[in-house]
């Protein structure tokens, strides 16, 4: 029994860093071995630090404070040579921030009247082609892409109806970008509505509901031909969508998993093979999974309309790590298998997973 | 009475006694044969044989032997000596009554010794047994931590590794940029403004400003690899707004939020409701048959109600209590008709009585409770019990904050309530 277990992915952790404030966001810095951690100290303003990992331990090298609260960052925008940073905070701003420059903001707008709870960013880092575009997904219940080329507006609002009730939108992902035309974001709220918006021909593409709250949606590759989107929720729910064939009733097919009972905070996907993808959850775990494609990824149903098959699951690993959950979770684009975690025990923690070229 | 047996026969040795007890036809068990360090008793019944010994022996060590129609005992003297006598000569009764009790006491603690020796053993035994597993299990942690402190050290050496790598590609990358820098200063510098020039153009047919030229602060370098890119990205997206609207629910809340168990709670208890018709037909025999619909004679009630045929309606309101009391609606009917007779403490009771019903709280029954409350704290302030009215009422307006008459009327009733105090 113990030695195919020691045949699967194991999750190394290699370093664990105490720090005194709460940690929302973690990210690598492209092409380095360096790691920002985004958050909010006792006080009520927003940290930024910056870490190096060498030796054993994560040495600070920066450390920059700002006036609100930083919920969530992304270096999907910028390019490699830049490496700017791109924040929204607990007052609704959008900043882009230089980090050898940082006392002011390279961009800034105060693009939602509430916290922004969710930003990704496409066209940046070499991957993908087109414009390079910052989306935002706020309590509000808007979404808004923004270009950094263009002040103040956006270049895509997505907003309720008039009248209409707003339900909080909770997670951004964009998809779909592999060519300077084709762009798609989607967006979970707290009602578990998924709501699919393609930017190019700025409509509604596909709406559904998994009826609880979209914790994160993330498709397991920005910059190609939409192939797989994973959205997890409370109650440890996620759902797996097979993105290639959309039949027009019934939407896109989809495979979903129950891994725990707690909420599912976090999906990654491993940026070196995209079947393989991480969920992070409220009780301090993380599983490891990869996707199977069935033997057909598409069939006919009885009207003649292509209709997509899902595929299955398999849970490689699991691993707790903390009490408490672990919010946020990103895996180098540069090494394969290291990943860093951010949890609300304000630790932040670099795994190695291992074993994931036999996978 | 025993028969005693006399005839035996023994001898002697300086360390031991050999005695020879003759018992024909008699079967001799060990139980037979009761031995201490200074008496020795075999009794067969009828036959009886008791010894006081002439000095004391080791009984732990003696052996008896039965066998052949006689008992031959080997006894180990305690001390080296030679025995006068088998037994103790001038062996008085109460010597003897004495020794055998004594005796008997002896061999008591004797077997309770041996119990404890052996419980003691025992728990050696078992305690021996728990270590050797544990021994095993923590073997079969500590190979299974070692292998992946093995995995661990491997992963992070060539974590090192890469990091190093990483670092000496910067520096490389670096210095290359600079020797660069050095060679081809003025050709950078032009190469620059022609890269400028071609950027600007695409740009100037759009409207949008330019913010802040993120070329020219950062050194040349980024010019060479990111000049050309700049000129293929497209403009900005035109502005557009895609509006949506949100999934409609049954129940007009997210899962999270929804007390759906109390919801389908509610819903199957009016169903109930509805159905049970209750017993006593006997009296009803006379009765129409649209008299004994419930339904019908809520009608009726809200229809004398309207007219201020109170009486009337609060009759009408009895019967249908009668036939299905698990409608909230006919008690609450009822109350308003009984406030209007005066009849106060049967409002309240049948307002309690509607408030009971209506439980799970959920937004369905909502204007249901808002009426209850309302007229059981009217009833109260009639009463001039206005504390547990205001009580009433503030739960009233928990339930429907905006309604602005209870609003008022809670009002009022803090200030009477406030007058009355300072009046008294």
């Amino acid at each position: 029994m113990s030695s195919s277990g020691l045949e699967r992915p194991q999750v190394v952790a290699h370093v664990q860093q105490a720090l005194n404030y709460t940690l929302f966001d973690c990210k690598w810095v492209p092409r380095s071995a360096r790691l920002l951690c985004l958050g909010s100290a006792a006080r009520g303003t927003g940290l930024i630090q910056l870490y190096e990992l060498s030796g054993g331990r994560l040495a600070l090298l920066r450390e920059i404070e700002k006036a609100k609260p930083i919920k969530c960052g992304t270096f999907g925008a910028t390019s490699l040579q830049q490496r700017y940073l791109a924040t929204g905070d607990f007052g609704g701003n959008l900043n882009i921030w230089n980090l050898e420059a940082p006392e002011i903001p390279v961009y800034s707008v105060k693009g939602h009247k509430e916290i922004i709870n969710s930003i990704d960013g496409v066209g940046g880092l070499g991957i993908g082609e087109g414009a390079p575009e910052i989306v935002t997904g706020s309590r509000d219940g808007d979404v808004k892409v923004w270009d950094p080329r263009q002040k103040d507006t956006p270049v895509a609002n997505m907003e309720p109806l008039q009248g209409e009730s707003k339900r909080d939108c909770w997670t951004v992902a964009f998809g779909n970008a592999y060519n300077q035309e084709e762009r798609v974001v989607c967006a979970g709220y707290d009602n578990g509505d998924i709501k699919l918006f393609d930017l190019k021909t700025m409509s509604l593409r596909w709406d559904t509901n998994i009826k609880n709250g979209v914790c994160s949606v993330e498709f397991d590759r920005k910059d190609v031909n939409m192939n797989k989107l994973v959205a997890t929720s409370l109650e440890g729910k996620f759902h797996v969508f097979d993105m290639r064939t959309q039949h027009p009733t019934k939407g896109f097919a989809s495979v979903s998993e129950k891994a725990q009972k707690s909420t599912i905070w976090q999906v990654r996907h491993l940026p070196q093979n995209r079947d393989i993808f991480m969920t992070s959850g409220g009780a301090g775990s993380l599983h490891l999974w990869k996707y199977e494609y069935p033997a057909q990824r598409s069939k006919k149903d009885s009207e003649g309309a292509e209709m997509g098959v899902a595929g299955s699951l398999s849970l490689l690993q699991n691993v707790t790590l903390s009490t408490q959950p672990i919010s946020c979770l990103d895996w180098s684009p540069d090494k394969k298998g290291l990943c860093v975690c951010g949890a609300f025990d304000q630790t932040v923690r670099v795994l190695i997973v291992t074993k994931l070229n036999k996978v | 009475m025993p028969v005693w047996l006399r005839e035996y026969s023994w001898r002697q040795t300086s360390t031991a006694v050999y005695l020879s007890l003759p018992l024909r036809g008699v079967r001799v068990t060990p139980a037979n044969i009761f031995c201490t360090d200074q008496y020795l008793k075999v009794s067969v019944p009828p036959f009886l044989f008791e010894a006081i010994l002439f000095a004391p022996i080791d009984d732990t060590n003696s052996t008896a032997k039965i066998g052949n129609g006689a008992i031959f005992f080997t006894l180990y003297k305690k001390e080296v000596s030679m025995w006068d006598s088998l037994t103790l000569p001038n062996a008085g009764k109460e010597k003897l009554q004495y020794l055998r009790e004594n005796a008997v006491l002896k061999a008591h603690e004797k077997a309770k010794e041996e119990t404890e020796a052996k419980k003691v053993t025992k728990q050696e035994h078992k305690k021996y047994a728990l270590e050797a597993t544990m021994k095993l299990e923590e073997a079969e942690r500590t190979r299974i931590e070692d292998l992946k402190e093995k995995v661990r050290l491997k992963v992070t050496k060539e974590l090192e590794l890469w990091d190093k790598q990483q670092k000496e590609a910067e520096k490389l990358k670096r210095l290359q940029k600079e020797g660069e820098l050095y060679q081809g200063g003025d050709q950078v510098k032009e190469k620059k403004k022609e890269k400028m020039n071609k950027a600007r153009i695409p740009n100037e047919g759009t409207s949008k400003t330019r913010l802040k030229p993120t070329q020219g602060c950062h050194g040349s370098y980024s010019m060479f690899s990111e000049g050309l890119k700049e000129e293929q990205l497209p403009a900005p997206r035109s502005a557009a707004t895609i509006k949506i609207s949100f999934t409609s629910r049954v129940f007009p809340t997210a899962l999270r939020e929804s007390r759906v168990a109390e919801e389908e709670e509610w819903l199957r208890k009016q169903a109930e409701a509805r159905r049970t018709v209750s017993a006593d037909l006997s009296e009803l025999e006379d009765l129409k048959e649209e008299e004994k619909n419930p339904d019908w004679l809520k009608d009726k009630g809200n229809k004398m109600f309207a007219t201020g045929n109170y009486l009337a309606a609060v009759s009408a309101y009895n019967l249908a209590v009668r036939l299905n009391n698990k409608l909230p609606i006919l008690y609450l009917n009822r109350a308003a008709c009984h406030l209007k007779l005066r009849n106060l403490h049967k409002a309240i009771e049948d307002c309690s009585k509607a408030l009971e019903l209506l439980t799970p709280p959920v937004p369905d029954n909502e204007n249901a409770r808002v009426k209850a409350y309302v007229r059981r704290g009217t009833a109260f302030c009639q009463l001039e019990l206005y504390a547990e009215g205001l009580q009433d009422y503030e739960a009233a307006l928990k339930i429907d904050p905006k309604n602005e008459t209870v609003e008022k009327d809670a009002e009022k009733i803090r200030h009477l309530i406030q007058g009355t105090s300072q009046d008294s």
